[in-house]
């Protein structure tokens, strides 16, 4: 019961922020893999407010205790900034949790949707008009690979 | 919370959204495709110049969705069957299989017209009297001018957005004929492509404060049998202004999208 109610929080979220333009530049399908989440709880290292896109970079620890430094790509900051983001939303050694989807060539990038902040606000970070998962206009079926 | 509750409340939201967002009622207003006010917002009347011509300004800007695929109605007013030539149709094809990741705009090169109209950035229109300037946000930062009731030029340079000149139909409608195409930008974002001999003709209307009315058509016999001609609404914004966007900056992009060329 918690699961699903937290299930339709979440739904209400991205609708609600989907619903706002985003900037992107790109095709999603050619870089990120939608069958890919990944969900990635670590402390940022770096924030990249720049366009074409905001990255900011994250240690994240796996089960092992290994710690790997991701690079996770977000929208462009205008786009950030116009949906109430500031460049002082992330900074360096907050703890977040992220979810994303990774980059298909197996890199440590991963196109970051949905941020839960070191605060406990989540908010949408992806590029929404991207043809990737949580677009606000529709998808673009992926071509099969 | 464990990393598999977390996967699969983000899927589910995900899958919430796509659902969502297919559903008409909920992603589109009323008449039409794109984002022109929405249906319980009571329209403000259509801005005039002096004179009485429509006036596509005032404080804010036009803020168009990404129009990922400019003949399919998920996008757009209607469903268009694209007259392909057989090259047309080749490279359209080629563009899809591989994710359109030759993209020219992932390059950060300017999106090019009609594009630019349905790329997610913000614009602006600046009537001048002998001219009308366009100020987009997008990739990367460009302007382009139109000159009205002007000549296309002998012999134009090609360039990525060509050469544009401008007539008003009536007092509503705005008229923009292109020529003079680099052939190096596609028509979306989905492939739909162009070569040197295109030819667009725009025509823009504001039915109300919040809505532009945009509707392009495309001419080019390298890849299409006719013209076709395809429209959408875009959604004024108050109080927004375009922002600075160098799209060079930090395009990481590159080095993970397979692409070694624009093309």
């Amino acid at each position: 019961m918690k699961r699903m109610s937290l299930i339709a929080i979440a739904a209400g979220f991205v609708v609600l922020l989907a619903a706002l333009p985003v900037l992107a530049h790109h095709s999603f399908a050619a870089e990120f893999d939608m069958n890919k989440p990944v969900t990635l709880v670590g402390v940022v290292t770096k924030v990249e407010w720049m366009n074409p896109h905001t990255h900011f970079l994250i240690d994240a620890k796996d089960e092992n205790g290994k710690v790997t430094n991701w690079d996770l790509e977000t929208g462009s900051p205008n786009a950030l900034s116009r949906r109430g983001w500031t460049r002082h939303s992330l900074k360096e050694g907050d703890l977040i949790t992220v979810d994303a989807f990774r980059a298909k060539d197996g890199s440590n990038l991963a196109s970051a949707r949905m941020v839960k902040l070191a605060d406990g606000r989540k908010v949408f970070a992806g590029s929404a008009d991207d043809g990737g998962p949580g677009s606000t206009s529709g998808t673009v079926t992926p071509a099969k690979q | 919370m464990s990393q598999q509750i977390h996967s699969l409340l983000f899927s589910a939201a995900a899958i919430a959204v796509v659902s969502l967002v297919s559903t008409p009622s909920l992603a589109q207003p009323p008449g039409g495709r794109g984002r022109g006010a929405a249906k319980d917002e009571v329209a403000l009347p259509t801005p005039r110049l002096p004179g009485g011509k429509v006036d596509f300004g005032g404080k804010g800007a036009w803020a168009p969705i990404w129009v990922l695929d400019w003949a399919d109605k998920k996008w757009v007013t209607q469903q268009i069957d694209v007259p392909f030539t057989p090259a047309g149709l080749a490279l359209f094809k080629e563009r899809r299989a591989n994710n359109s990741k030759d993209d020219p705009e992932g390059y950060c090169l300017p999106a090019g017209v009609p594009r630019y109209t349905g790329t997610p950035y913000p614009f602006q229109l600046i009537q001048l009297p002998d001219r009308v300037v366009i100020l987009y946000e997008g990739a990367s930062h460009m302007y382009r001018v139109i000159m009205m009731d002007a000549k296309h030029s002998a012999d134009p340079d090609p360039s990525w957005l060509g050469e544009s000149i401008g007539w008003w139909e009536g007092n509503d409608t705005l008229v923009v004929d292109t020529i003079a195409f680099n052939g190096r930008t596609w028509l979306d974002y989905v492939g739909h492509p162009s070569s040197e001999s295109l030819h667009v003709i725009e025509k823009y209307r504001r039915p109300d404060f919040r809505t532009m009315v945009y509707e392009t058509t495309i001419e080019d016999p390298k890849y299409y049998t006719k013209p076709w001609t395809t429209s959408f609404k875009v959604k004024f914004e108050p109080g927004w202004e375009i922002k600075e966007y160098v799209c060079l900056e930090n395009n990481k992009d590159l080095l993970h999208l397979g692409t070694t060329e624009p093309k």
